[in-house]
């Protein structure tokens, strides 16, 4: 199966890159998916807090950097491979990749590229779709609504996203529902994945002291983002290996 | 082997039917029985509980994250002994909520808990929906509806299955048994001065009426969960 690319991003900060992130490796690591991961939070990326094991800090401007992620695909023997974008670095990565080959590699098929878009409520993400959207031929591209921040979309009437989405009709839109803000600061003070969270299990492997509470509610938001994910015609295609949509 | 220790769950969606009173009587049937059980009283901020069992018993708020935990948390942290939840009607949604989304009785299965429910069905005809709808949000080993003669019930007379019946309650005895020093066990044991001579045949009645039909409930529950292969 050709190899998966995901570009996690957004120009606006702020809007839950990181998280996102760390929900679609949780994601695939709960669907026994090997994954890989490249933070360009340089020089700390918080990405590598959560997942040592499998994530590299990058400088996406620096070339050998990028031969790291994009030469290694094919030979890594993990069938994804996913970009944590910092803040910013959309537009900046989309026409780096274009202006070295890698979107016309997408388009002529010789790996899977998807962008999860982390879009906030505000007319500046619609404007943001409208500006990247003349490198989206070819790539997966997932408009990912984030709630986690308790986000309101009241400005997406009806009437705008058609003017935004007009040029986009493959784009897919998936909502991320919002995490108790208490399970999510355990988490994220305690510097474990979801699914360590969940099973109660500290960073060093060790039983956790998680609250059962949190726990469950973590629980039920992963449950709500793992339905919201496997509606992503990329993911359905790696859990399938390319052969339809997953049994229920 | 059947599993020794429960979590009892006493709710109405309707106040004042008799929810504090069946859990004081359940609670007191319990010591009697040489269990030791702990309180979760969900009535904040009245909390009346705390006076009749002190030192055994937390006030919860449950509208809030931090009651939810200080409620299931303390359950799950010491899962070695019984439990009584006394769930007021205006937190009965929240409740039941909480449970569905914590998967609460499969949590409480996996450190063998077992889960009764009482549920005094009030006489509005919708006090059986609201009773329906808990049973299928909690999916606790045993649901029982409870009949207070006091407040009447919605409850059909000829029910399938297993009910409690609470008798009338003389009000004087009410007054009495409200003061917060009353404790129904020691009344029980045989400390019977704070009741007239001439309703003490009454109280007994009423306290022995209601522990011989809660003493059905413990085998009912060992039968449901050995049916369920948990036990």
């Amino acid at each position: 199966m050709k190899p998966t690319l995901i570009l996690v991003g957004a120009d606006k900060g702020g809007v839950g890159k990181t998280t996102i992130s760390r929900a679609l490796l949780d994601f695939f690591a709960r669907k026994n998916v090997l994954t890989r991961a490249f933070d360009t939070e340089n020089p700390r990326g918080s990405l590598k807090r959560f997942y040592p094991a499998i994530t590299e800090v990058i400088d996406l401007e620096n070339v050998a950097h990028q031969m790291k992620v994009l030469d290694t695909m094919e030979t890594a023997n993990v069938p994804v491979t996913l970009v944590d974008l910092k803040a910013g670095g959309l537009s900046y990565a989309l026409d780096i990749f274009e202006r070295i080959g890698v979107l016309e590699a997408a388009r002529n098929n010789q790996f899977t590229l998807g962008l999860f878009h982390i879009v906030g409520s505000s007319i500046a993400s619609l404007d943001e779709i409208g500006e990247i959207s003349k490198y989206l031929n070819g790539i997966e591209y997932v408009v990912t609504r984030n709630f986690i921040n308790e986000t309101n979309f009241f400005e997406w009437d009806q009437t705008t996203h058609r003017k935004y989405f007009a040029n986009l009709p493959k784009a897919q839109e998936i909502d991320i529902p919002k995490l108790n803000e208490m399970a999510y600061e355990q988490i994220d003070l305690s510097g474990v994945t979801f699914k360590d969270f969940i099973e109660n299990r500290a960073a060093d492997g060790q039983p956790g002291k998680f609250s059962f509470v949190l726990r469950g509610y973590a629980r039920k938001w992963c449950s709500e983002i793992d339905e919201e994910f496997a509606r992503v015609k990329m993911v359905q295609d790696l859990l399938t290996g390319g052969r339809g949509t997953p049994a229920a | 082997m059947a599993s020794r220790f429960a979590v009892h769950i006493v709710c109405s969606d309707q106040p004042r039917n008799g929810k504090s009173l069946l859990a004081r009587v359940l609670s007191d049937f319990l010591l009697l029985d040489g269990r030791d059980p702990f309180l979760i009283d969900i009535s904040h901020p009245e909390g009346t509980l705390r006076n009749y069992f002190p030192g055994r018993t937390v006030l919860v708020d449950f509208s809030n994250i931090r009651g939810q935990m200080k409620a299931f948390d303390t359950i799950m942290q010491a899962p070695g002994r019984d439990y009584v939840i006394d769930v007021s009607s205006p937190y009965l949604d929240r409740f039941c909520e909480a449970a569905k989304n914590l998967n609460l009785s499969d949590a409480f299965r996996e450190v063998d808990l077992a889960m009764a429910v009482f549920f005094v069905v009030d006489a509005a005809p919708d006090s059986l929906k609201a009773a329906a709808w808990a049973e299928k949000m909690l999916k606790a080993d045993i649901f029982v509806p409870v009949r207070n003669t006091a407040v009447g019930s919605a409850l059909p007379a000829r029910f399938d299955g297993m009910t409690l019946n609470m008798p009338r309650l003389d009000p004087e005895l009410h007054a009495i048994i409200e003061n917060r020093r009353f404790s129904l066990r020691t009344f029980l044991q045989g400390d019977e001065a704070d009741v007239p001579v001439r309703l003490r045949p009454r109280l007994k009645d009423f306290l022995q009426s209601v522990m011989t039909e809660l003493r059905a409930v413990a085998p009912a529950l060992s039968l449901v969960r050995l049916r369920s292969g948990a036990a």
